[in-house]
């Protein structure tokens, strides 16, 4: 160690050392298709920390010692160039936009690559894609621009996670989103939140097999790999961003106005009557007590106009601020980089709000030659409260659901008609009134979560031999989450019940190391290049929760659970820990002619006794035909490569002890005493192994007329075999399902992009279209391929071979019969009366019954598409983003709330047009309201399955860089102001908020963070089945932003 | 310079070999135990004996299948709006049950998940090093557990698959239904053994006895039509003296009156706490209504026909039924609904309520009705008659209407045994659902007194049958 100071004084002292020689140089630097000039190009003479950047006029003038001296010139986005002075006084450059190079950098798994020697199916996006964007999430910016990926936002809330699918869903049960890979850290589930979106250089999805295989047991679902800015050698950059937004939910769902819902009720109530042989016009006294109707309906349902529209009470225009400050630069020896962001974001649900606190600091350093370290240091934290995700009995659903006579406040300024001392109380003797005021959940509660997270990778790499690279690196990603919930002493009489004060706390911590170890070789003989890579790595993660809940609080005043009186309280723990080896070669010859071999063998704590290790092995190719000399003289095209690939990747995602029978508690009572019990919960499966997918692509990727036109296109099939499900088993056995590897599923499709430049010069206007398209198919399923049915919530999803996976499975209704004629016509439930709905006969045995039941759909869309147009002329860009996806259904679960009679909650506007009489048959398609429906009116059936397609404005930027002799005078480097709008508009014939909505996220085991995951509204156990069912989600708003970025 | 990097490379080989072990790899279950070292000791078998009794909640709960079967298709009760999937529900009701019915197949579902607790218990105890005592009762109370379980399922199925002790879903494909005379013939063989080995009182309040699987047998003999093996074992419970009727009806739906002379077997519930395994009676059969702050189920809502049934005079018509609610306003909400498990001190926890009523399966005037049953003695009949304060069977006060031992029986059964699950199979049993439901309207034939097969369970297995009315 004490040799290494001298080294490092040595250097610094050599530094300032200047030939007596020297001479000015100046020149300016241009982009290589346009004449602007580049302003804020480092200058830097090779081999010195000596330099300077271009002005605003991208001109720059220099000291250089002698005629041998090399000056590099870089740019961020741009190829870095190296020029010899020579005898030149005066140098023009011509830098290449980095985006149109074959040299590119790819970050791939465990290395980088160029793009050239690219062969499977990688995306590569880097931060200027984004940079406007106001997302909190990096992957919503995405959503719509990346072929194959389908990014949906399913929930609206600040900070909801996406579900990001990629090329399809490859399993049924098992989890589904993708690996996250941070710097190097796969992180599974991980909520990409905690990575501030400015902080980010480039984003790789990786999407085929082998690709992902490097990553092997976690790679079927895909992997996204992360990669945060580092500074470069030269001038200190300093930039900074402020940025303002307004949120509002535009698309409201159409519900009933208080009359609508009056008439409506009455007529729910008389139709039941009547059908029990009563009159409509019968009073009270007669009737049963649930056909009974409020005094005031009937006698004077003006007196409460049109009611209170509970959107409008829960919805408000909300702001954000945003700001950051980013600090990167560096010596050739040490580069790095520090920010700190903060956002500050108000939902739109009232008070609710997203806070989020990030500082991150990237450092690298060489300590020798063959020696360097740096430490990546993420620290997040995040204070929110969201509510109204889990849809059914979530804020946002509750207020769909409430009454709309009923007001916002009632006279003594309470919330509810459960007051005893307000005149609305007479509506208590109704058990089918209904309200959940969304105030008596927002303001009467106090509520809030903290989150922290830290996320830090230290690494050193040494040189053992030349091209002999070792690099070891040790991280750690600590989370923890801490809320509180404190619901005032009767709410007001907001609820639907006026409750007790009650309080809860809870606490999540997650702690997950990492220790990498590869080797990296490296050797060019001839026209021969080679690329080694072992490596071993060990991972280790353990979550633990807590909780605590209290009631009995003497009053108000104090929300901590200290109090009250704790009545109940648990902790849990659980772990999960993988060991992995991977090897890795790429040849090239002649740079052309690419071959990629990799394997990984996993071995993960999850699985069984028997099958705790798993191969995961990839190979792939790529020619690169346009350095054929065969095609030499064919001027229009500039490049055109050839990728093929195969490999296999598995999927880990089973919860942490899934493979062995674990006990539970069954407690029962001896006399008076508690009798502690425990009961076998699951069955044990000592053979459970990896679920491996095994996929082929083949890929092609051009470039014509001088790079203007870039087609990307793709082909892939993949199958994914011993799909790891909670299969059904005989229930004798005592249980209801077992976790198993059953099955066959494959997925195939096609993939498009196409990028033009279609005007260069002043006015600049280019196009990037991408089109996927995804065939899912169950192959093969359990003993006698039986279909696997799950039901939550009257929905009901069926999984058969032949079928994509999780078909929306029911009876087709087929409007409504307007008269007896009509069913004495056809076959109908025994129970049908005029007005009933018309169920088809799908079996056509001439009665109606269970086996009518039929497939209504699927979630999954038949393509998706999306284009974006940027055109741009002199410092103004405009851009405009399309989204689309068609073909997919979505299952509107709320029919069962709001679509039908479901004990006086409010209904959609649509149903408004029900069948009254044969003279009224209203729209034909909404069947008559009662209170007891005694046919198949509640089933689930193609009443509640909507089509899910739609064409989203998805964005609109419109940005501005300041003119140089503006931002000159304001002696800044650079400035651009931008306005920016999400959501713009959705054309989309859905009766929920959004298409895009799903209430049920994806299925994912053992994370503490919030995750796609984490939004559920059922008890399905099963969660990731019911993709594409809502049941009451957050809209999503639309956002608009200003801002300024200037660097300095 | 060198000794830094050899440090550096020390450091980075034990990294790479640091938990290169598999054991890294063997991770024991933190937050539940592992089955695996389960079922060895005593005190093992106390949890899992427990973990047995739980099961009792599940098939006895008020919306469990015994409810549903003794109840809901009977003419006792009725349900207006309810929770849940409303139209499966009516179903019963209606008697337009579909395979396709979601409460069937939970129900299927609730019995053999029961069974297995028991089946587990019963399989592991035999080679467990462990009191040869204590192991002969824990038997003979899993198999009064098993029998009453299949008892109640081939009363509501018919044949159904027998399964006596824990299989593999391999195994499973293959076990098929039997015969209910096969059942039958399981739990006669079942009880037996049990009256064998289970003591007359158990230390352990709650815990099945000799009377309690006798009380069984006699009901199992009766609904196979052998009454002379019934009146033999009820007459042994009888002679006992172990039993007797309390001196007032109303007190035997006490919340604190529990495990009293007059039970036999009886499930154990304790409220107070949301923690507690606290009984869902009083909250299930509220009526649909949150007017006292919690969620009213509107379970078994009581019916004008069973409310007409009581004669004049009879208290037990006001101990079994409530006619209504106050709300927090005072004012009253007229509605019928059943009265023995209300429990007016358990406290309000998140709109539910903790209340503290045991659930009595079998007591000793039903084993007094059955002994009439079995013998034609009308003796016992009138114990219990002498009880409710009203005229005995065979004196000239006695309602005429009722004029043989048989219409006696089958309106004292139901006015004292109201809505405690019985009313169906009693009517089963004496082949008297037809004639009786039909002319309270229900569309009922016999073939619709077996519940479906869940259409799951076929779809799973092909080889299991569908019962005839489906």
């Amino acid at each position: 160690m004490k040799k290494l100071l001298p080294i490092i004084l040595a250097f610094i002292l050599a530094v300032p050392v200047v030939n007596a020689q020297s001479f000015a140089v100046k020149g300016s630097v241009t982009g290589v298709n346009d004449t602007d000039p580049l302003p804020g190009v480092s200058v830097v003479i090779k081999g010195t920390q000596r330099g300077t950047t271009t002005g605003a006029d991208g001109t720059f003038q220099i000291e250089v010692p002698s005629q041998e001296t090399v000056l590099v010139f870089s740019f961020v986005g741009y190829q870095s160039v190296e020029e010899t002075v020579g005898s030149r006084t005066d140098i023009s450059v011509k830098l290449i936009s980095e985006s149109k190079s074959l040299e590119e950098m790819v970050v791939v798994g465990y290395g980088t690559q160029s793009k050239r020697a690219v062969t499977g199916a990688v995306i590569s996006i880097n931060y200027d894609k984004f940079k406007d964007r106001s997302f909190s999430n990096v992957t919503q910016s995405l959503a719509g621009t990346l072929p194959g990926v389908n990014i949906s936002q399913s929930q609206g809330a600040p900070g909801a996670s996406p579900v990001i699918k990629i090329r399809g869903v490859s399993s049924i049960t098992a989890g589904t989103n993708p690996l996250i890979v941070v710097d190097g850290v796969p992180l599974e589930n991980f909520n990409l939140n905690l990575i501030n979106p400015q902080d980010i250089e480039s984003i790789e999805v990786l999407k085929d097999a082998s690709s992902a295989a490097i990553y092997g047991s976690r790679g079927s679902s895909g992997v996204i790999l992360v990669t945060t800015k580092m500074g470069k050698p030269g001038k200190v950059s300093v930039s900074a961003n402020v940025e303002y937004g307004s949120q509002k939910v535009v698309r409201r769902v159409k519900m009933m106005d208080a009359q609508q819902f009056i008439e409506t009720y009455v007529d729910a109530k008389n139709n039941a009557w009547t059908a029990q042989g009563g009159n409509a016009s019968d009073p009270n006294s007669v009737r049963p007590a649930t056909l009974k109707i409020p005094e005031d309906f009937t006698n004077n349902p003006q007196q409460f106009g049109k009611g209170t529209n509970w959107q409008d009470v829960m919805f408000r225009t909300a702001p954000s601020y945003n700001a950051q400050v980013t600090v990167s630069g560096g010596t050739e020896k040490t580069q790095y980089m520090f920010s700190a962001a903060y956002l500050d974001q108000t939902a739109v649900l009232d008070a609710n709000y997203y806070k989020r606190l990030s500082v991150r600091s990237n450092v690298k350093t060489q300590i020798s030659k063959k020696l360097s370290v740096g430490l990546n240091l993420g620290i997040t934290s995040i204070f929110d409260r969201t509510e109204g995700t889990q849809g059914k009995s979530d804020v946002i659903s509750l207020g769909l659901q409430s009454n709309p006579h009923f007001p916002v406040y009632n006279e003594n300024g309470n919330l509810g008609f459960r007051d005893p001392n307000s005149t609305w109380f007479r509506f208590t003797s109704y058990a089918d009134m209904n309200l959940w005021h969304p105030y008596s959940l927002t303001r009467e509660v106090d509520k809030s979560r903290k989150s922290f997270n830290t996320l830090a990778t230290g690494f050193l790499e040494y040189e053992i031999l030349d091209n002999l690279r070792f690099r070891t690196s040790l991280s750690g990603n600590l989370y923890n989450s801490r809320n509180a919930f404190y619901w005032n002493d009767k709410q007001k009489y907001g609820y639907s019940a006026v409750l007790a004060a009650q309080g809860n706390a809870g606490d999540a911590y997650m702690f997950n190391w990492l220790s990498e170890n590869t080797l990296t070789y490296e050797k060019k003989i001839g026209e021969h290049a080679l690329t080694g890579l072992l490596g071993y790595t060990s991972q280790k993660q353990r979550d633990e929760t807590m909780y605590v809940a209290a009631n009995n609080f003497p009053n108000d005043l104090v929300h901590t659970l200290n109090a009250g009186t704790v009545t109940a309280g648990n902790t849990t723990a659980s772990e999960w820990s993988l060991l992995s080896y991977l090897a890795r070669v790429q040849y090239n010859f002649k740079n052309k002619y690419f071959l990629t071999g990799a394997i990984r063998r996993d071995g993960m704590s999850r699985f069984g006794e028997d099958n705790k290790w798993g191969y995961f092995p990839s190979v792939s190719a790529g020619w690169l035909i346009s350095d054929e000399s065969f095609l030499s003289g064919v001027n229009a095209i500039n490049s055109l490569k050839l990728r093929a690939s195969y490999g296999v990747t598995g999927n880990n995602q089973i919860p942490n002890y899934g493979s062995i029978s674990l006990l539970a508690a069954a407690p029962y009572v001896n006399g008076t005493t508690i009798a502690n019990g425990l009961k076998v919960s699951n069955l044990a499966n000592s053979g459970l192994r990896w679920e491996k997918t095994n996929q082929f692509n083949v890929g092609v990727d051009l470039a014509i007329f001088n790079n203007r036109v870039n087609v990307s296109a793709e082909y892939y099939n993949s199958i994914t075999r011993d799909m790891l499900l909670f299969v059904p088993v005989p229930d004798i056995t005592g249980f209801s399902s077992q976790l198993t590897n059953i099955g066959k599923m494959r997925n195939r499709g096609v993939e498009l992009n196409i990028s033009t430049k279609n005007l260069t010069g002043d006015f600049t206007w280019t196009t990037d279209f991408n089109l996927s398209r995804n065939r899912n198919k169950v192959l093969q399923l359990g003993p006698g391929n039986a279909p696997i049915q799950y039901v939550d919530n009257v929905v009901t999803v069926r999984t058969e071979v032949g079928q994509p996976v999780s078909n929306f499975y029911g009876y087709v209704f087929d409007g409504v019969f307007n008269n007896q004629n009509e069913i004495d016509a056809y076959p109908h439930h025994a129970s049908t009366t005029p007005g009933d709905p018309k169920v088809r006969d799908v079996n056509g045995d001439g009665k109606i019954s269970d086996a009518d039941r039929t497939i209504l759909g699927n979630y999954q869309p038949d393509f998706t598409a999306g284009i974006t147009n940027t055109v741009g002329y002199k410092g103004f860009e405009l851009s405009f983003l399309f989204q689309g996806s068609f073909g997919g259904e979505i299952a509107n679960n709320n029919v069962r709330y709001l679509g039908t009679w479901d004990n006086g909650r409010n209904f959609f506007a649509s149903m408004y047009n029900y069948w009254r009489s044969e003279a009224e048959p209203g729209d034909g398609k909404h069947f008559k309201p009662s209170v007891n429906y005694l046919g198949l009116q509640k089933q689930f059936s193609s009443y509640w399955v909507e089509d899910a397609s739609f064409v989203r404005l998805r964005n609109v930027r419109v940005s501005y860089a300041l003119p140089a002799k503006w931002s000159n005078k304001l002696k800044i480097g650079s400035a651009r102001v931008y306005v920016n709008a999400e959501n713009v508009h959705l054309f989309s014939k859905y009766t929920g908020y959004d298409p895009e909505n799903t209430t049920y996220g994806t299925t994912s085991y053992s994370s503490s963070m919030e995750t796609a995951g984490s939004y559920s509204s059922g008890n399905a156990p099963v969660p990731g089945a019911f993709q594409g069912v809502d049941y009451g989600s957050y809209p999503l708003p639309r956002v608009i932003t200003v801002g300024i970025k200037a660097d300095f | 310079m060198k000794n830094f990097i050899k440090i550096i490379t020390v450091i980075g080989l034990v990294a790479a070999t640091w938990g290169c072990k598999d054991s890294f790899l063997e991770l024991a279950p933190i937050s539940n135990p592992n089955a695996e070292i389960f079922y060895k000791t005593r005190t093992d078998f106390d949890l899992a004996t427990n973990a047995a009794y739980n099961t009792l909640v599940t098939v006895y709960h008020p919306q469990g299948p015994v409810s549903y079967a003794g109840e809901l298709m009977a003419d006792n009760v009725t349900i207006f709006n309810i929770s849940g999937n409303q139209a499966d529900k009516w179903q019963f009701r209606d008697y337009s049950l579909a395979p396709a019915n979601t409460m069937v197949y939970q129900f299927w579902q609730d019995f053999y998940k029961s069974l297995y607790n028991i089946n587990i218990i019963l399989d592991k105890i035999a080679p467990a090093d462990i009191d040869a005592a204590y192991k002969s009762q824990t038997e003979g109370e899993m198999l009064f557990l098993r029998s009453l379980y299949y008892f109640n399922m081939v009363r509501i199925w018919g044949d159904v698959p027998l399964v006596t002790k824990p299989v593999t879903a391999a195994e499973a494909y293959n076990i098929l239904r039997s015969p209910s005379t096969e059942i039958y013939a399981q739990i006669i063989k079942d009880l037996n053994e049990a009256k064998a080995k289970l003591p007359a009182t158990s230390s352990i309040v709650g815990r099945a006895t000799k009377g309690a699987a006798q009380t069984l047998l006699g009901k199992v003999y009766l609904t196979t039509g052998d009454k002379t093996n019934a009146a033999k074992e009820l007459k042994e419970v009888y002679d006992s003296k172990q039993y007797e009727l309390l001196p007032s009806y109303a007190s035997l739906w006490d919340v604190k009156n529990k495990n009293t002379k007059e039970s036999i077997f009886e499930i154990q519930f304790l409220g107070g706490t949301a923690t507690n395994p606290y009984s869902n009676y009083y909250l299930e059969f509220f009526p649909n209504s949150i007017a006292l702050g919690f969620y009213g189920a509107g379970m078994n809502q009581v019916v004008d026909d069973i409310w007409n049934e009581f004669e004049k005079g009879d208290s037990r018509k006001e101990a079994s039924i409530d006619t209504g609610f106050v709300d927090a306003k005072g004012n009253f909400t007229a509605a019928k609904f059943p009265k023995k498990w209300t429990d007016k001190t358990a406290p309000l926890i998140n709109q539910s309520i903790a209340a503290n009523n045991n659930f009595i399966v079998l007591r000793y005037a039903d084993l007094l009705l059955m002994l009439t049953e079995a013998t034609g003695e009308v003796s016992y009949l009138n114990e219990v008659r002498k009880r409710a304060a009203l005229p005995l069977y065979g004196t000239a006060a006695y309602p005429s209407k009722y004029n043989t031992v048989a219409l006696a029986l089958e309106h004292e059964r139901r006015v004292e045994l109201a809505f405690e699950f019985h009313r169906w199979f009693d009517l089963k049993r004496t082949n008297r659902a037809i004639p009786v439901l039909t002319a309270k309207g229900k569309n009922v034939s016999e073939p619709k007194l077996l519940l479906p097969i869940p259409n799951i369970v076929r779809d799973q297995n092909s080889r299991i049958t569908q019962n005839a009315g489906y």
